[in-house]
């Protein structure tokens, strides 16, 4: 099985060279290597496992379709390389600077910068699945491999493309017991409904810190061996945090970060994991929570992200009810809110950026007067201008980077028509 | 703790056991390839397994000759784990280390982690035969559900290796690969390690090969590649079986 060594050159099917400079990764699948191609510096994915020709023709295709977004949301493979040194690979934009593996960040080697990257993280990957699924591709190998976050802005990159087909397909390869759905860890085809019930997974890690389906009673069989992958993330598949079954509790010392987080997220995240890993959903998979539904889940968890007055740091409001912060443990009050036409109802607070919806890019932020914090203003960071509404029937342009008082009773028209009043 | 003060999840363990033939016909070049080999091929098991979010390697090392002895009294992480230069001398008493191996392969010995365990890697390396009653240990071992579960392979040095008796070992003549020099050697210590480790650490590809198959495949392929280095999924080709050790 053919390494390349740093000058060799491999032939391109689209015509020309890629030269291999040097060696930056390698994994089960293969060696990822450093090139250059025409002046330019790529990263080539060179495969050491045999893989068929289906396998071949399947990125090929992916090739010449083109990334599913316009974005930068993907690592899609650019360019294919002939089959030569007994193998191939495919060639891709090398990963931007700041980004770590989400491996990292379930190894504690990567940690996110504040809640809101988290959250911002959580629906970038909702939004590459949606993309992925638009275009009619789901996953072959979807597993913690697949994604580069970066901590400080959650933004996410999906890599490892290789592995995403058009739906019903399928190229022998398939991923990760632990990441994949129970009909396919018994041999089923992967859809975008088993898309969903991995998304789940990844959500749950990603917010909890801990696989959701590896409990007591995964903790307890000593050796995990194929039979028993397939009984625990197949046949048995059981969520630890399951309403009516508690044989799978987490356990304490072991399953830590979920014990600590599942109280400190929202009721209605919780209510959404109950219901995406219930045993209904499990073993129903045309049931299972779709991309957008998440992005709802996610976005009204969002418009109650706050900053603590006394601590400063990020905690949960609650409308309707006084909570404590997760961090001091003071009252969490709600002094004011932006009651909003299509986005529920999003709770202020000194330092918070207002996002409408799944928006990557705030609509406002939240500022305090220095000499009296009590004074709050409202600072337009959109690129229109909006216009006010006061109680008396005023209308008031508010232009980019201008602020307004946070004072109950007016109405905002952001850009595309959208409304909210504070209240 | 809150929100992003994250612990590490929890992983489970895969212990790759070494279980090396230092018996006197291993003296020379072929016990100092295999102390070189191994020391060499560390390092890579300990990045493997520390950009693994399935699983944490460990590795364990029993050599026999007359008699077996544990290089440590317990796996060691691969992060931790310092090699000791072994020397051969003695007998091969392949029955002593299956005995040692049987009474290891259990949750009140070797793999007792408390987050759980992958199916174990034994690597078996032996250059001639038996000369104690390795029969009886054997079926004894094969009951053992840690070995059943195992991926196994077994590298024969040079042509006075009993193939038969390692493949009984492996329970496959593709898990046995052959090697007739201290190069093909060096490399194929690399090769099985790396590939078993990365296979094995991993949560398992559903519906397709099992671990066993998909190291065996992988390991037949390089061995095509290796000059020196044989199975019988991978014949030599001429005559460069002809063993060059000294």
């Amino acid at each position: 099985m053919a390494e390349l060594k740093p000058g060799t050159t491999v032939d391109l099917i689209s015509g020309g060279q890629i030269k291999v400079v040097k060696e930056l990764g390698r994994g089960g699948q293969g060696i990822v290597y450093l090139s250059e191609f025409q002046g330019h510096q790529y990263a080539l994915k060179w495969y050491t496992q045999q893989y068929p020709d289906t396998f071949y023709n399947n990125l090929k295709h992916n090739i010449e379709q083109g990334s599913p977004s316009k974005g930068n949301e993907f690592l899609w493979p650019l360019m294919l390389t002939k089959r030569q040194y007994d193998s191939f690979g495919y060639v891709m934009q090398l990963r931007p600077q700041g980004f770590s593996e989400f491996g990292d960040f379930l190894m504690a080697k990567a940690k996110f910068a504040s809640i809101s990257a988290m959250i911002t993280a959580a629906l970038q990957i909702c939004q590459g699945f949606y993309f992925l699924h638009l275009k009619g591709y789901s996953y072959q190998d979807l597993n913690d491999g697949n994604f580069f976050i970066n901590p400080q802005t959650g933004d996410v990159l999906i890599c490892d493309n290789d592995n995403v087909t058009a739906q019903g397909q399928n190229t022998g390869i398939l991923g990760k017991a632990r990441y994949m759905a129970p009909e396919i860890v018994a041999g089923g085809k992967p859809d975008k409904y088993s898309d969903y019930f991995s998304l789940a997974i990844i959500l749950f890690l990603l917010f909890y810190g801990n696989h959701p389906l590896e409990g007591k009673k995964v903790l307890s069989c000593p050796c995990m061996d194929e039979v028993n992958d397939r009984k625990f993330y197949g046949s048995e598949a059981l969520f630890i945090l399951d309403k009516d079954n508690k044989e799978n509790l987490p356990v304490r010392g072991v399953h830590t970060n979920v014990i600590t987080r599942w109280p400190l997220f929202t009721k209605n995240l919780q209510d959404a994991f109950i219901e995406a890993l219930s045993q209904d959903l499990i073993k129903n998979s045309t049931k299972r929570i779709i991309e957008s539904r998440w992005e709802k889940v996610i976005t009204s968890m969002r418009n109650l992200l706050v900053v603590c007055k006394n601590c400063g740091n990020e905690t949960f409001a609650d409308i309707e009810k006084q909570t404590a912060c997760i961090n001091c443990g003071k009252p969490v009050t709600v002094d004011y809110q932006i009651k909003t036409t299509n986005y529920g109802n999003i709770v202020l607070s000194p330092k918070k950026n207002v996002f409408l919806g799944k928006s990557k890019q705030p609509v406002a932020a939240v500022r305090i007067n220095k000499a009296d914090p009590s004074v709050w203003a409202l600072q337009n960071l959109s690129t229109t201008t909006w216009m006010v509404e006061t109680p008396s029937g005023k209308l008031k342009p508010v232009g980019q980077n201008e602020i307004m008082p946070t004072k109950p009773g007016l109405k905002i028209t952001f850009s595309q028509g959208e409304k909210g009043e504070i209240v | 703790m809150g929100i992003l003060d994250s612990a590490p999840v929890p992983r489970r363990t895969m212990v790759l056991f070494f279980i090396v033939d230092t018996s006197g016909s291993m003296d020379g070049t072929k016990i100092g390839s295999v102390n070189a080999a191994i020391r060499e091929v560390t390092p890579m098991l300990d990045e493997i397994s520390s950009n693994n979010a399935d699983a944490e390697i460990k590795i364990a090392v029993l050599q026999f000759s007359s008699g077996c002895e544990w290089m440590y009294d317990e796996p060691k992480s691969a992060s931790e784990f310092r090699w000791i230069d072994m020397e051969a001398d003695g007998l091969t008493d392949l029955g002593a280390a299956y005995q040692e191996l049987s009474s290891k392969l259990s949750r009140n010995a070797f793999l007792n982690e408390a987050t759980g365990s992958f199916a174990p890697v034994l690597i078996l390396l032996s250059d001639g035969e038996p000369t104690d009653d390795y029969q009886r240990p054997l079926e004894k071992l094969k009951e053992n559900k840690w070995y059943k579960a195992a991926i196994k392979i077994a590298i024969a040095i040079g042509s006075d290796a009993n193939r038969d008796v390692l493949k009984e070992f492996t329970n496959s003549s593709e898990a046995v690969i052959e090697v007739h020099n201290v190069e093909a050697l060096k490399k194929l210590i690399r090769t099985v390690s790396v590939t078993a480790s990365q296979i094995g650490s991993q949560s398992s590809a559903a519906g397709v090969k099992d671990k066993q198959t998909q190291v065996t495949e992988s390991i037949t392929k390089e061995v095509e590649q290796i000059d020196g280095a044989s199975s019988s999924a991978a014949p030599a080709i001429g005559s460069s079986s002809d063993d060059d050790w000294d």
